[in-house]
């Protein structure tokens, strides 16, 4: 990586550590159980958001129903905790479930055009939730209740989840500054021409959705931990897969901190519209996204952009408008 | 502009839209305020679906639990021995929308950081049990108006109660209702019954309960099917074309509303008919009267409360309720929220302090003993799980409902068989 | 089961194909010519029977007329929703994010006001036509209204298919289908007929929701699951064909129906013949549109595309 040549560069590179950072030390200050509670929260979405950013907002491939994955590792840490194994051991379990996953679902809908993948996705998420509602083993429509033998440690689980987050945007950045990222770039574009050039369209996507399932399934199994509840209506359901791409939208689609700004945004509306306009959020999200949609497809860090000029648009920077599929 | 103002300006500007931007984000965000023990109230949480596909059972049992606290503030309040005075109960209400990750979300909420001494809330087993983890978790009582599935409880949990009768009970109390009809000679001996419940832990519950009392009367019935269907299914053809081919007597179902609606509708088109038929705790519904008129008539259903119990305290509730919310009470949803309520109150009286683990102590040992539920005593179990008797209601011609089992609650005669139209 | 059963069941099929054909179509046509993916379409399904059930409950309409009626007050919602909303969408050869989150936005927003409006109850439309059935022998017994809805959704396919190969809209959207760009050379004015396209396809989905509301109950979130099956079954007519819906509609609904109680063996513990738990029968519709498009994903009219360019 070449030295930043400007502030605007330094501040690229300097604040994410100090974020980071501040939110390592932040428990130190004393904060309320409730702020945890919601930064953990934050945390595990956006690392559900950065996941599905991975292959829908830098590949193009617009999954609705990433909640598979999310419920997968959900169920897998929880078997593993179930057969005496350490809740991390258990992550790693997620990843590799959400993984192998990914390739089943991608393997036969990636070799199409069109819409297909967009409407096979919407099927996934259902089938697998009626196949896991009739499952014995795994407690079928009643769910899963975790019983951990350790007394709640809310800071646990938050230092998890920000590791979590933290690889995830790791992992994101790594990818969109690499030939890797480029490639994907390439395909959201079109697909044909990246294949002219010499980039293999279906095993880069095969390649970038399991990566993006991984990070989906670690998220879900650090949840599933902290919730020590779920059912496959919950964790398997639409709104879930919807709301894990709703922050990607929301924030800046294809960009690294926009999903960090869209999973900041989506829990701390969720949470108030939750408390005080309960009977709205449909509403609020629905507007939302068409507001988003119509004005300013790259979300709110594209509009934060365009306020500040503070980065300059980058080349690779490609808008929603007009994609190939 | 050029140079060096326009560098500053330029980071002026950005500044100042930062700034308001967090400014607008943080009067936004204002948070629930840290947990001052309000000196003069006594909070309570209470975490219901209002919105969402629970929405209508949500609603009642809100309504039953205001009415409760209305009741009480009405009177002064409860007396707190440590504070030396009567205090006030507020509510902290929570929509959950039916989900069942908010809904555990808002429980913790309203335990830590505002400041509840207990909670009551979780309509259906699922939003039942993703709460049940943060009684423990936060050492703070909690109370299920709404979840009747023993999975829930046991297992050693010290901090979660609940005022809803087991569900296996309906599917037990069926059994002996079933049972009886026969001891009276209404119904023959050895009936074939055909089972058909939603999959869920409810409809599991009604099953082991049926089974059960069959295992323990045998020769009574005989059941020949015993099938799952998924909750929201819209068309059942296939499995009454398989209810029709056990040649059962006997239909038992257990469902949420929109199904029981959907399948009964379906039932009556394809020209089924049994000698009984039940739709586990779902039967005299008004929405489902309006939607097939008489073709509910003679379901009977096994239920926690009906506002026909002759009891003097249920006949004031419901007159309470009505003046209260402006509509009657439909069916029992509110009655288990309202008691829940009172027992809660009568336990923070007996603790004689807000603080939770004595609260949770004396609801261990509490009675209510103008129970407005069937047997008229609100207790909880070893487990944490209340036990009373269920009432069994059989709708009747022109909308009416009748009590027909226990026969000291009954207002009516059982019609069995059912005529065929 | 005897023969009787099964010709029951299969009637029970055939007849909710009708209605199935009906709801697809609507989008069916959307994507044709504007490559736009409607995920509203469950929302103006859903608006559709809450339509027909306030006539009902107001004015005392037959629902079946209330069904009619919906058709041209969906037209026109259906061409303000594309003037205030859809219109700006960027054009696209195949289907962009920014339209289906726009679709899916608009379907929160109408589920919100729907709720807003008439609360969660489940509501049904009751008429004396509802509980009573055509009785053919012992065992078959078809439902009056499903043979009323039936036939009306078949009334309104072959209006449907009339206009579009007779009339200059008929043949306009049947341009865009085929090329966008070509079309516009030859002079097709593609934001009047994308337009017109919506509402018609709005105008079907009313019609198809206020049939759907004499079959089921429904509530502000009804139309989810006829979604899915909306999609299997474009995917099985080819996405760009109208006869092609009529088959696939047909082939799902047989598919669904038949799914539990046709015998299969298997092995456990010994070769039984085993049926499907009806609990996984939700699962039908998914595994089909799996299997489709693994296999011809060009639909069962990609299998006659050399003759059948489009409908």
């Amino acid at each position: 990586m070449t030295r930043p040549q400007n502030l605007s560069g330094w501040l690229k590179l300097v604040l994410p550590w100090l974020l980071f950072a501040a939110l390592l030390l932040l428990p130190a200050t004393g904060p309320s159980d409730n702020i945890i509670r919601l930064l953990f929260l934050t945390a595990v979405w956006t690392t559900t958001g950065l996941g599905w950013n991975l292959i829908g907002g830098m590949t193009g491939q617009v999954s609705f129903g990433f909640a598979v994955f999310f419920g997968l590792g959900a169920y897998t840490t929880a078997l593993f905790m179930q057969y005496g194994h350490t809740p991390y051991f258990g992550f790693v379990g997620a990843a590799a479930a959400a993984m192998v996953a990914s390739f089943f679902i991608g393997l036969p809908t990636f070799r199409l055009r069109g819409p297909y993948f967009v409407i096979a996705t919407i099927g996934v998420t259902e089938a697998v939730r009626v196949i896991m509602n009739n499952l014995e083993i795994t407690g079928g429509a009643s769910g899963y209740r975790i019983t951990e033998n350790k007394p709640f440690n809310p800071l646990e689980h938050y230092y998890t989840a920000i590791a979590a987050v933290a690889l995830a945007v790791l992992v994101s950045t790594i990818i969109a500054n690499s030939k890797f990222g480029l490639a994907l770039r390439a395909i959201k574009q079109d697909q044909d021409a990246a294949a002219d050039l010499g980039v293999n369209p279906y095993t880069s996507k095969l390649w970038i959705h399991a990566i993006a399932a991984g990070l989906t399934g670690i998220a879900g199994g650090i949840y599933a931990r902290r919730a020590a509840f779920f059912y496959p209506g919950d964790v398997f359901a639409f709104s879930t897969g919807i709301s894990i791409l709703l922050m990607p939208v929301i924030g800046g689609i294809g960009t690294v901190w926009g999903p960090v700004l869209g999973g900041v945004i989506f829990v701390i509306v969720e949470e108030q519209i939750s408390v005080k306009f309960p009977n709205f959020h449909l509403l609020i999200y629905g507007s939302l996204l068409i507001i988003i949609i119509l004005l300013e497809p790259d979300g709110l860090l594209g509009l934060l952009r365009r306020l500040f000029r503070l980065f300059p648009h980058q080349q690779a920077k490609t808008r929603l408008a007009g994609d190939p599929g | 502009m050029k140079g060096r103002l326009a560098f500053v300006d330029t980071y002026i500007r950005r500044g100042t839209i930062l700034g308001l931007a967090l400014c607008g984000m943080a009067a936004f965000c204002a948070g629930p305020s840290p947990a001052f023990a309000a000196d003069d109230t006594i909070k309570i949480g209470v975490v219901l679906p209002t919105t969402g596909s629970e929405s209508k059972p949500g609603q009642y049992q809100k309504e039953g639990i205001e009415l409760a606290i209305k009741q009480i503030n009405d009177g002064g309040g409860i007396m707190v021995k440590s504070k030396g005075k009567k205090l006030k109960i507020e509510e902290v209400f929570y929509d959950d929308g039916t989900d069942s990750k908010k809904s555990a979300s808002l429980v913790e909420r309203a335990m830590s950081s505002d400041g509840v001494v207990a909670v009551l809330g979780g309509y259906s087993t699922a939003l039942g049990t993703a709460e049940s983890v943060m009684a423990d978790r936060y050492k703070t009582p909690w109370i299920t108006t709404g979840a009747g599935a023993t999975a829930i409880f046991g297992k050693g949990y010290q901090y979660a109660f609940g005022s809803l009768s087991p569900v296996a009970l309906i599917g037990t109390t069926t059994g002996e209702f079933l049972g009886s009809l026969v001891d009276q000679g209404k119904l023959k001996k050895g009936l074939k019954v055909a089972i058909v419940v939603e999959n869920t832990d409810h409809g599991t519950d009604y099953v082991n309960g049926f089974n059960e009392w069959t295992s323990k009367h045998k020769g009574y019935f005989d059941v020949v099917m015993n099938e799952k269907f998924e909750l929201g299914a819209t068309d059942f053809s296939s499995i009454l074309q398989r209810v029709k081919g056990s040649h059962a007597d006997i239909f038992l179902s257990d469902a949420h509303l929109p199904d029981y609606i959907t399948m009964q509708r379906q039932y009556l088109q394809n020209g089924l008919h049994h000698q009984m038929i039940s739709y586990g705790a779902r039967g005299p519904e008004a929405n489902a009267r309006q939607a097939l008129g008489a073709g509910t008539d003679y379901i009977f259903a096994g239920i926690w409360w009906s506002n026909k119990l002759p009891y003097p305290q249920a006949k004031q509730f419901a007159t309470d309720y009505k003046a209260f919310t402006g509509h009657d009470v439909d069916s029992w949803y509110a009655a288990p929220a309202y008691d829940g309520m009172r027992i809660v109150a009568q336990a923070i009286e007996a603790a004689g302090s807000l603080d939770k683990t004595a609260i949770r102590d004396a609801l261990k040992k509490a009675q209510l003993k103008n129970s407005v539920l069937p047997g008229q005593v609100l207790k909880f179990g070893a487990n944490g799980q209340s036990e009373y008797p269920f009432v069994i209601t059989q709708n009747k011609p022109d909308n009416k409902v009748d009590i027909v089992f226990p026969k000291d609650a009954a207002t009516g005669e059982p019609v069995a068989p059912i005529p065929n139209k | 089961m005897d023969a009787a059963e099964y010709l029951d069941l299969l009637l029970k099929a055939l007849l909710l194909a009708g209605v199935y054909a009906a709801m697809a179509v609507g989008m069916t046509v959307v994507y044709g010519v504007m490559k736009i993916v409607n995920l509203a379409h469950a929302g103006f399904l859903m608006l559709g029977a809450y339509f027909s059930f306030e006539l009902f409950n107001r004015f005392h309409v037959d629902p079946v007329l209330g069904a009619v009626t919906a058709l041209p007050v969906f037209f026109l919602f259906g061409m303000l929703v594309h003037w205030v909303l859809v219109r700006w969408l960027p054009k696209s050869d195949t289907p962009t994010l920014a339209s289906l989150l726009l679709m899916f936005g608009f379907w929160l927003v109408l589920q919100n006001l729907a709720y807003a409006k008439w609360g969660n109850d489940d509501q049904s439309i009751f008429t004396p036509l509802t509980l009573s059935a055509v009785h053919i022998g012992d065992t078959i017994s078809i439902p009056k209204v499903n043979l009323v809805v039936f036939a009306a959704a078949v009334f309104c396919m072959i209006v449907l298919q009339i206009v579009f190969h007779r009339s200059w809209f008929g043949r306009s959207m049947r341009a865009l289908i085929q090329n966008p760009y070509g079309a516009q050379i030859v002079g097709v004015d593609d934001q009047r007929t994308a337009r017109l396209t919506f509402g018609l396809g709005t105008a079907f989905a009313g019609f198809a929701g206020a049939l759907l509301g004499m079959l089921y109950s429904f509530s502000p979130d009804f139309g989810r699951p006829f979604l899915l099956r909306s999609f299997v079954i474009i995917v099985l007519g080819g996405l760009e064909s109208v006869t092609g819906v009529a088959l696939g509609a047909i082939v799902l609904a047989i598919l669904e129906t038949f799914s539990t109680v046709i015998p299969f063996p298997w092995y456990h513990q010994g070769w039984k013949t085993y049926y499907l738990p009806p609990s996984y029968q939700p699962v039908v519709p998914f595994v089909l549109l799996v299997v489709v498009l693994v296999i011809m994903p060009k639909g069962l009219a990609g299998l006659f595309n050399r003759k059948w360019k489009t409908a």
